[in-house]
């Protein structure tokens, strides 16, 4: 399954938390990160009360990179008060044009 | 499908580390435009000159050096793909540096060259060797050194070379410890800075910053690679030919090997510009490319100078050709780049652990882009001008010129100011 791209196993809470992320901006491009497409995927188990979310950046050397994981965090974890949240961050795919969507590429001027 | 980042991201340099550098180059900004408004004479004067020494140390030093070494200490992790190894060694750096380039300056400005210039050009010395010992300790424990960190290895040794060949021509001033007298060996004083140090370090961190900056994903290590070698040997060829005392005619061959390291370097940001995803090219990007395209200034000056006044005394162009290099390129680059990197390190100092509040402002809404834009036209005006100037040796213009640019380093320090100064806004 995925919304926006966004690889996940839980439709209905991948969508809630997106209402979060959408309010976290990468601040050098002022474009939240769901358009930019820096999420890659939201693993809920619902079970253990468990969210595992997968991100990346727009380059490795970004200098806002511990504070845009930061604000990923905090997102979801105001999202989902009662679940332990991990962020990780990957850089395999690395993030390139293809992943933003339609209203981000609008925003860049494409 | 995807792979999590194994050891996490690389650390930022603490702030405390970094801003002391980035304030004490606003300030010699400041104190190089006035000096240069108060002997704006200096047009007229051989370049081995009282003031002309005390601008041109001051813009080097106080200015260029200081504020790349505060870059680079929040760069380096990025450009070696590690973390900063000491902030005590940062700090030292700092210390140091501060007491002892207003010395030399002082020295050059009273044309004392005994006891007072050798003490400055001691502390600078010392600064410079923790500075080394930081980047090389910075990029030997990273397990990967990429062309951008030999840049910055490379620049740092050319640094020190400088420095310690400057020292010695202090000692020659009272006691013959060179063949020659040292006025003889500026001009290879003077290219170990501009070029290996100055020309390395820009082209180092803006061939990583540049396509950073554009969200592009423009990049070409086998380019930069043969700028990296052209450079060093343009410069290290102009320092044989120079010592060797060869006819004029073989620093051709230096001046067209950094000519095409140049021309390599504007075409790989041209590049990197040309694919970058963000449409949109703010203020401070533009300055940083407009100061690409200054960098064949200079050059062209020096071949003027080569070719159609070999024979006549013209220390007014002379004099152009350092302006060119240390008003022109050097500080273009530094005011668009301090507005890209002190927004986002006061930015993070400031928003860091205010982790998802609600919105917070962006890092370019931390300075007045007015003010930027002003600054902008003020330095433009006063470059061109005092080129004009300088050519025709008409000192009102000059006078005008250096009014225009000590305009601009204040709007400079304004705005630094308001980044520096930045409060968290209500969330």
């Amino acid at each position: 399954m995925s919304v926006n791209n966004i690889i996940t196993n839980d439709n209905e809470r991948c969508n809630f938390a997106l209402i979060g992320l959408y309010e976290v901006d990468d601040p050098e491009v002022g474009l939240n990160v769901v358009d930019l497409g820096l999420i890659y995927q939201l693993d809920f188990d619902s079970e253990e009360k468990k969210l595992d979310a997968l991100m990346t950046l727009t380059t490795q050397f970004c200098p806002m990179g511990e504070s845009i994981q930061s604000n990923v965090t905090q997102s979801l974890s105001n999202a989902f008060p009662d679940w332990q949240i991990n962020v990780n961050l990957t850089f395999e795919p690395p993030w390139d044009f293809s992943k933003i969507s339609p209203e981000g590429r609008e925003f860049l001027g494409h | 499908m995807f792979s999590p980042l194994m050891g996490g991201l690389q650390k930022t340099t603490d702030y405390r580390v970094v801003l002391p550098f980035y304030i004490y180059a606003s300030v010699s900004f400041v104190v190089a435009t006035i000096l240069l408004l108060l002997h704006t004479d200096i047009v007229e004067s051989n370049y081995f000159y009282s003031y002309t020494l005390a601008i041109t140390h001051t813009m080097a030093l106080g200015w260029g050096t200081m504020i790349i070494f505060g870059a680079s200490h929040q760069l380096l992790p990025v450009l070696v793909e590690g973390k900063l190894d000491s902030n005590t060694l940062a700090y030292l750096t700092f210390g140091f540096a501060a007491v002892g380039i207003p010395i030399l300056i002082v020295s050059f400005y009273i044309f004392h060259f005994g006891w007072l210039l050798q003490t400055g050009a001691i502390l600078v010395n010392i600064a410079i060797i923790f500075y080394i010992i930081n980047v090389f300790l910075s990029s030997f424990k990273s397990k990967k050194r990429n062309v951008h960190a030999w840049f910055i290895i490379t620049a740092s040794l050319w640094l020190f070379s400088t420095t310690f060949f400057g020292l010695l021509l202090v000692f020659n001033f009272t006691k013959n410890i060179l063949p020659n007298n040292s006025v003889s060996y500026l001009s290879i004083h003077a290219h170990m800075g501009l070029v290996g140090w100055f020309l390395l370090m820009v082209i180092g961190v803006g061939s990583r910053l540049i396509p950073m900056f554009l969200i592009s994903k423009y990049t070409n290590d086998k380019t930069l690679w043969k700028i990296f070698w052209l450079v060093n040997i343009s410069l290290i060829s102009f320092i044989v030919f120079k010592t060797l005392e060869l006819s004029t005619l073989y620093y051709y061959i230096s001046i067209l090997l950094a000519f095409i390291a140049v021309l390599l370097f504007a075409d790989h940001c041209l590049k990197a510009k040309k694919v970058r995803i963000r449409k949109n090219v703010d203020e401070q990007m533009k300055t940083s490319l407009l100061s690409i395209l200054q960098m064949i200034l200079p050059l062209i000056v020096l071949i003027i100078t080569l070719i159609f006044l070999p024979t006549k005394q013209h220390d007014n162009i002379i004099l152009l050709y350092g302006f060119c290099i240390l008003f022109g390129w050097i500080t273009a680059i530094i005011l668009g780049m301090t507005f890209k990197t002190l927004p986002f390190i006061v930015w993070n100092k400031v928003y860091h652990k205010k982790a998802y509040t609600g919105k917070t402002p962006a890092p370019k809404e931390l300075f007045n882009e007015k003010v930027y834009k002003l600054m902008l036209i003020m330095y433009i005006a006063g470059f061109v001008l005092f080129i004009f100037g300088t050519i025709f040796l008409i000192s009102l213009i000059v006078k005008i010129a250096a009014v225009a640019l000590l305009f601009a380093a204040v709007l400079y320090v304004t705005n630094t100011s308001k980044v520096l100064l930045h409060k968290p806004k209500k969330l």
